[in-house]
């Protein structure tokens, strides 16, 4: 056995046509994270009552459970449970018919909307205390405070968080695989049913997820970059 | 005596010394003037290595040293007989005010523990810190740590001593403790290069104040001619503008 | 309803599973000893920019950062026999085919932590402003004086945080262990529910033993952090 390099193309070609749906999976679970995170983060920092002690409670707890373990458990609850939820609600629709994708979202999300509300507060702990009080000075609400002069602040010095973030949930969506769900490397892998070489799969899979990752990263550098243009006039005052 | 000949220095394609000559007495104190920019703090830098000019002879203890190509013994030497005193203080943030100023004492000059530990807490004394002495750097404010650093530099017993502006980060009413101390060191007789911005202090400390502009020493004489006869343009005008601006020029 | 969680089963599934927490316990450990020693080397060569050894490094650390770990415990579970088969059954007649998974996982870890805790060192150095060398080198000590005195004690300062983080990761990432094989936490609550039927409580005892042991060690490295913290609040 070694490496043949004709059935890692095939793996490669296979792979290729699931890009979409990981990069699907990988946006879907950033952005409503993100937002998500946003909230989580914003109610834990005005430490508003009740909510700021249940979440700060929650997310401690939740980032101590791994995506897979949450995976496997949300699945398993899905496929036992199934049947007799569909019965109680009078759903007609088989437990096969029902893409374990939502499964797979919900897992992802809770367990990134944690790490990036930890994201979110960090930065928000880095603004400038008098940046609040100039907003309440000049009479707007806490939320109009965050909404217009904040949030717009934290954005910039966000992006490099928000892009490990990123390349985390890229790499995170992988762990999809572990409940049947197609993506990437579980399409790697088809071609090597039929020739029992697994080895050019795996690599066909890494190159592709190394790929996405090295063109997510340029773009976020791209971004840094142009947003950080302004700033760097500053530093190079004197 | 120190004499440096001829420093030169770029960074890049910026000139930022552009030959400039100084020789200080033994027990002189003096004080470089100028607009930032003008090369006094990479000049300061120059002399104890901390940047390395592109030209330029230093003598000291009867020994020519090319600046640009001394090797680590002559460097070292050099560093071991002075001390540097830094604008943002510079003191070790993993040590106390104590552990600070033992350190060179213990690993340079390895005198024991116990020795080093007098002679520090006499030097903190001397700046009147003793009570910080368990202090870590980021318990002090500017001032204090300030103080610190010169105990530091103090407490080596180096044949000379650089400041590069030791007040310019520091908030206005902590300034005043600051250079009283710095008064206090040039009293003990120390060979003293002092960057500064603090013009009745130069004035009242100097023996004698060089003005550099742009690379190059502009003026040089004792505090009095400089501050109340300059001869160059480039000097009165410097001085009218920061005379304007009082004492908290930066 | 029906029958999908009791709890007698629950109390039962606890003795079952806990002990194997060990299993994941073997690849921690391994992972973060030589994972951290080999990451020390990786900081520093780095920052001394050895010419092609940096390009090597770079483009090794890209790797590991963008592929997901999965992957990577794969292709050593599948390449290295290929690669290096041969080679070890001549040299110490050790057949890696045979040889137990968990090498396998446990040299990906190791290679992972060399990347990841490699640029953790790298940046913790790199934090400790230049001033910090300057005032030692103006007091006459040496450079290598000023890396074990001064420098490396305020990095340690930096890294600790971030190692705890890291080292956390790395026990949620020896759940992904079983699908190539381990007999570890997972896999144990897996085998019990094909024999029994039941399969939820042990998922539900895996996961509380992952959240307890986290919060241990998170608690432990922030004991840790307030030590190395030099009067800083």
């Amino acid at each position: 056995m070694g490496f043949n390099f004709s059935y890692f193309v095939t793996s490669f070609k296979q792979a290729l046509l699931y890009v979409p749906v990981t990069i699907k999976i990988m946006l879907v679970t950033f952005v409503v994270s993100f937002i998500i995170g946003t909230i989580i983060g914003a109610v834990r920092f005005y430490k508003i009552p009740f909510f700021s002690k249940f979440f700060s409670i929650f997310v401690t707890i939740y980032l101590g459970l791994p995506v897979t373990v949450a995976l496997v458990l949300y699945n398993l609850i899905f496929l036992t449970c199934y049947n007799d939820f569909a019965n109680f609600f009078h759903i007609n629709k088989q437990i096969s018919d029902i893409n374990p994708i939502f499964v797979a979202y919900i897992a992802l999300i809770a367990g990134y909307s944690c790490n990036l509300s930890e994201t979110v507060r960090g930065n928000l702990r880095s603004i400038d205390k008098t940046q609040f009080e100039a907003g309440y000075s000049i009479g707007l609400t806490k939320l109009q405070t965050f909404r217009n002069i904040i949030f717009p602040q934290m954005i910039p010095n966000m992006i490099p968080g928000l892009l490990n973030n990123l390349i985390g949930i890229l790499k995170g969506t992988n762990l999809v695989s572990t409940i049947g769900i197609t993506e990437v490397m579980v399409a790697a892998l088809y071609p090597c049913q039929e020739t029992y070489s697994y080895l050019e799969g795996y690599l066909a899979a890494a190159a592709l997820y190394w790929i996405i990752g090295i063109v997510i990263e340029n773009i976020g550098h791209f971004v840094i970059k142009f947003s950080s243009k302004n700033n760097k006039e500053v530093w190079n005052y004197d | 005596m120190i004499e440096l000949k001829n420093v030169k220095k770029k960074f890049g394609n910026n000139e930022v010394l552009h030959d400039v000559s100084l020789s200080v007495n033994d027990g002189e104190v003096v004080v470089l003037l100028g607009p930032s920019g003008s090369g006094k703090t990479t000049f300061l830098r120059c002399i104890n290595f901390l940047e390395r000019a592109d030209a330029g002879i230093l003598k000291f203890d009867e020994e020519e040293i090319d600046l640009k190509r001394a090797k680590k013994k002559q460097i070292l030497d050099i560093r071991r007989n002075s001390a540097f005193v830094f604008q943002n203080y510079g003191l070790f943030n993993n040590k106390t005010a104590l552990q600070n100023i033992m350190e060179g004492l213990v690993v340079v000059q390895k005198r024991s523990k116990e020795e080093a530990r007098k002679i520090a807490l006499d030097s903190l004394e001397w700046v009147g810190l003793k009570d910080k002495a368990d202090y870590y750097p980021s318990q002090l404010s500017g001032g204090q740590q300030q103080r610190v650093g010169i105990a530091r530099a103090v407490a080596l017993n180096p044949k000379f001593i650089l400041f590069d502006e030791p007040t310019s980060a520091l908030d206005p009413e902590l300034v005043g403790e600051t250079l009283s101390v710095i008064k206090k060191v040039a009293k003990k007789g120390i060979t003293m290069i002092i960057v500064t911005h603090e013009m009745s202090f130069a004035q009242e400390v100097a023996d004698r104040v060089i003005f550099m502009d742009g690379g190059v020493v502009v003026e040089e004489g004792a505090p009095d001619e400089v501050f109340y006869k300059p001869k160059e343009e480039r000097t009165k005008k410097f001085l009218a503008r920061i005379l304007q601006k009082d004492m908290y020029y930066i | 309803m029906g029958d999908y969680f009791s709890f007698d089963r629950f109390l039962v599934r606890i003795g079952q599973i806990t002990p194997y927490v060990l299993v994941n316990f073997k690849m921690v450990f391994w992972a973060m000893l030589i994972g951290t020693i080999c990451a020390i080397a990786v900081a520093i060569l780095r920052l001394k920019k050895i010419p092609v050894i940096e390009q090597i490094l770079i483009v090794f650390i890209s790797y590991m950062r963008g592929t997901p770990l999965l992957v990577q415990m794969c292709v050593a579970y599948y390449g290295i026999p290929i690669v290096f088969g041969n080679l070890i059954y001549n040299a110490f007649g050790i057949n890696l085919n045979r040889l137990d998974a968990i090498v396998f996982v446990i040299i990906a870890f190791i290679l992972n932590e060399a990347a990841f805790l490699g640029e953790i060192f790298r940046g913790a150095i790199l934090s400790v402003p230049t001033v910090q060398t300057e005032a030692g080198l103006s007091i006459g000590m040496t450079r290598l004086q000023i890396l074990f005195r001064i420098v490396l004690p305020q990095a340690i300062n930096v890294a600790i945080p971030q190692y705890g983080v890291d080292l956390i990761g790395v026990f949620h990432n020896t759940a992904l262990a079983f699908t190539l094989g381990v007999l570890d936490m997972m896999s144990r609550a897996r085998t019990l529910g094909v024999s029994t039927g039941h399969t939820l409580e042990g998922f539900v005892v895996v996961a509380i033993i992952y959240i307890i042991i986290s919060l241990i060690l998170k608690a432990l490295f922030y004991l840790l952090e307030k030590k190395f913290q030099y009067g800083r609040r």
